[in-house]
């Protein structure tokens, strides 16, 4: 049987002189080619030629760490679309958004991409994170990588809130002036890194090419960076946690006990802890196709979910910013609403010490945590405890977001959803 | 110096290299890092400034209560004497509303009496007064940079 008609041009090509210019293995036949594939590309070489069947396994990671990761690329991809047209002065930006939205060719798909898309990172880094917790994932010797994660977390974060502003609506501005303000509750610094936040005292012309140039480079910088060294640590840490993890890795090879009578290679110095350490070669099955084609079809459906958000709903974009007229109730965008429904208890409490304890709870929980039971199992009895308290504040942080979303109408008021007046009468 | 058996003291030599060295480089980094931020904190604003004339004391009648949009105040004239009200709430900058007793805040809820007083909700401080002179061509003059008790007066 000969192969399809499209698969023999592109063996064509790949054979000519031009092609194995550009791909020194072509598609691979044998093992040793899909072996070859995989470290001879740019592209592929950043994975391992061989996987471990269990990281595989879309039940175990629900490849939500990878969904972050697409969604972060296609932010970057519309975002600097966007760049094109968008002008970060208070006089002009708010005209470039409708511009995108009445103007330009696939302007508004672009916006609403961006706009899905962000949403769903937030979410999705949210699960992604949830998901290592609850399969013990940040134990030795990953807890550097939790660290990183943390860190990626909270960058996600600041992306979407330095993003709010950019359209110059109402809802940017005081989205923005309510969340800067939480800033300065923090003791002794908070007033002057508001000041420096927003390059003034008031939300301005300052305040929005400060955010614009953190949104569109300091932080997309970061985070790529981050990114890269976080995937560069799920390799170097052994690829994906499993339960049939050896207890201890080897972390460093003393070279005092090595013998002297022989040369070594440098692999034989490096850290101790690869993929094979500890494991059966029977679990495991080659990158290529196994591995490339299953993050293939995850970016497809990735990609194929925000086009049909963006395809169906339009990014909000209210009136015009007017520093004098806050809209009742003034909301931050949903993920920080858990945040603002205990900033009404309590700016210093609710947005400052709650906050402060979480993030440093999380940073420091690989450190606390240290028993090596239940790595690699979702929800492994041996960790009930830690399960427990991660599941409470887990909970009390959605009932919070919930209620701040669902639950506050007019001046915060406590309103049930479903008594809500029809929009026309809310007024704003 | 032999290869085989290092010389564990420093030599006078590589002391001062390496206090040096390790000095020029903390240096680099601190100086850099300080001019860095230095460089983010503005030296000049271009906001409105924070001085302003509210206007003739006639313009306001002589019981009222004057919101004045641009500037985020109240003007408050009672009789012939004049006081001005910040109308940004204290606990996270939304501007307050005049009620008929006194200011509410849209964003969180907090409640001022008609004295600028927290009477509910997470604002932390009363609303500040804010200092009213006359001008030379006699207009009010309010200083948003300069906070006084509740019961200064301008008498005119
Ligand atoms: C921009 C955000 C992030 C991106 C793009 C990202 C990407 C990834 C990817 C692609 C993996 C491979 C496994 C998988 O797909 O699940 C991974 C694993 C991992 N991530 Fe993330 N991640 C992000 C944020 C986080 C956060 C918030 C945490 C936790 C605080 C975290 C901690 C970890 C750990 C510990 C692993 C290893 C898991 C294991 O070995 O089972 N990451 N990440
Ligand atoms: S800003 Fe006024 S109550 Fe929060």
């Amino acid at each position: 049987m000969s192969a399809p008609l499209p698969k023999r041009l592109w063996q064509k090509f790949e054979r000519s002189r031009v092609g194995r210019s550009i791909f020194r293995v072509g598609l691979p036949e044998s093992n040793l080619e899909r072996s070859q594939a995989m470290v001879s590309s740019f592209l592929l070489h950043m994975q391992p030629a061989k996987v471990n069947r269990h990281s595989l396994r879309a039940s175990y990671s629900f490849g939500l760490g990878l969904i972050s990761l697409y969604l972060f690329l296609i932010l970057v991809g519309t975002g600097v679309l966007l760049m094109f047209y968008y002008v970060p002065s208070t006089e002009r930006a708010y005209d470039t958004m409708k511009d995108l939205e009445f103007v330009v060719s696939a302007g508004l798909l672009m916006r609403n991409m961006h706009r899905w898309a962000a949403h769903l990172m937030v979410l999705f880094v949210l699960l992604h994170l949830c998901r290592v917790f609850y399969t013990g994932a940040y134990k030795r010797p990953r807890e550097f990588n939790w660290v990183l994660g943390v860190g990626l977390f909270l960058l996600t974060l600041a992306l979407s809130f330095t993003g709010y502003l950019l359209p110059w609506d109402q809802l940017a501005f005081w989205a923005i002036t309510v969340g800067t303000s939480i800033a300065s509750y923090a003791p002794y610094i908070g007033p002057k890194l508001r000041y420096l936040m927003l390059g003034g005292n008031v939300v301005g012309q300052e305040a929005l090419i400060r955010f614009y140039a953190l949104h569109v480079f300091v932080l997309p910088a970061v985070a790529g960076l981050m990114v890269a060294i976080h995937l560069w640590r799920v390799r170097k840490d052994g690829g994906l946690s499993h339960p049939n993890e050896p207890g201890d890795v080897v972390e460093q090879v003393d070279l005092g006990q090595l013998p002297t009578n022989k040369t070594y290679g440098l692999m034989e110095l490096a850290r101790g802890t690869t993929l094979q350490v500890g494991q059966n070669p029977d679990d495991e099955v080659f990158s290529w196709p196994h591995l490339v084609f299953r993050e293939l079809l995850l970016f497809l459906i990735v990609m194929a979910v925000v086009l049909f958000l963006a395809i169906f709903w339009n990014a909000p974009l209210e009136e015009f910013a007017n520093p004098i007229h806050p809209p009742n109730p003034a909301k931050a965008p949903w993920y920080f609403l858990g945040l603002q429904e205990l900033v009404s208890y309590s700016a210093f409490w609710g947005g400052v010490v709650v906050p402060g304890l979480l993030v440093t709870a999380l940073l420091l929980l690989p450190y606390i945590d240290r028993k090596r039971q239940g790595v690699g199992r979702w929800f492994a009895r041996e960790r009930r405890v830690a399960i427990t308290i991660f599941t409470v504040c887990l909970l009390a942080a959605i009932a919070f977001t919930v209620i701040g979303t669902y639950f506050r109408g007019p001046n915060w008021g406590w309103q049930e959803p479903w008594k809500r007046p029809p929009p026309a009468a809310e007024g704003h | 110096m032999n290869e085989a058996t290092p010389n564990k003291d420093l030599s006078r030599r590589g002391f001062l290299e390496i206090t040096f060295g390790w000095l020029a480089a903390t240096f680099a980094v601190a100086a850099s890092a300080i001019a860095s931020v230095r460089f983010l904190v503005p030296n000049v604003l271009y906001e409105p400034s924070l001085l302003f004339k509210a206007g003739k004391p006639d313009d306001f009648p002589e019981k009222s209560v004057t919101f004045m949009e641009d500037e985020r105040v109240f003007l408050v004239r009672q009789g012939n004497t004049f006081r001005c009200l910040s109308a940004v709430c204290t606990h996270l900058g939304c501007t307050v509303n005049r009620t008929e007793k006194g200011y509410h805040c849209p964003c969180h809820g907090s409640l001022f009496d008609d004295q600028g007083k927290v009477e509910s909700g997470p604002a932390p401080h009363p609303l500040p007064w804010f200092l009213v002179t006359l001008s030379k061509d006699n207009r009010l003059l309010v200083d948003k940079s300069q906070t006084v008790l509740a019961d200064k007066y301008l008498v005119v």
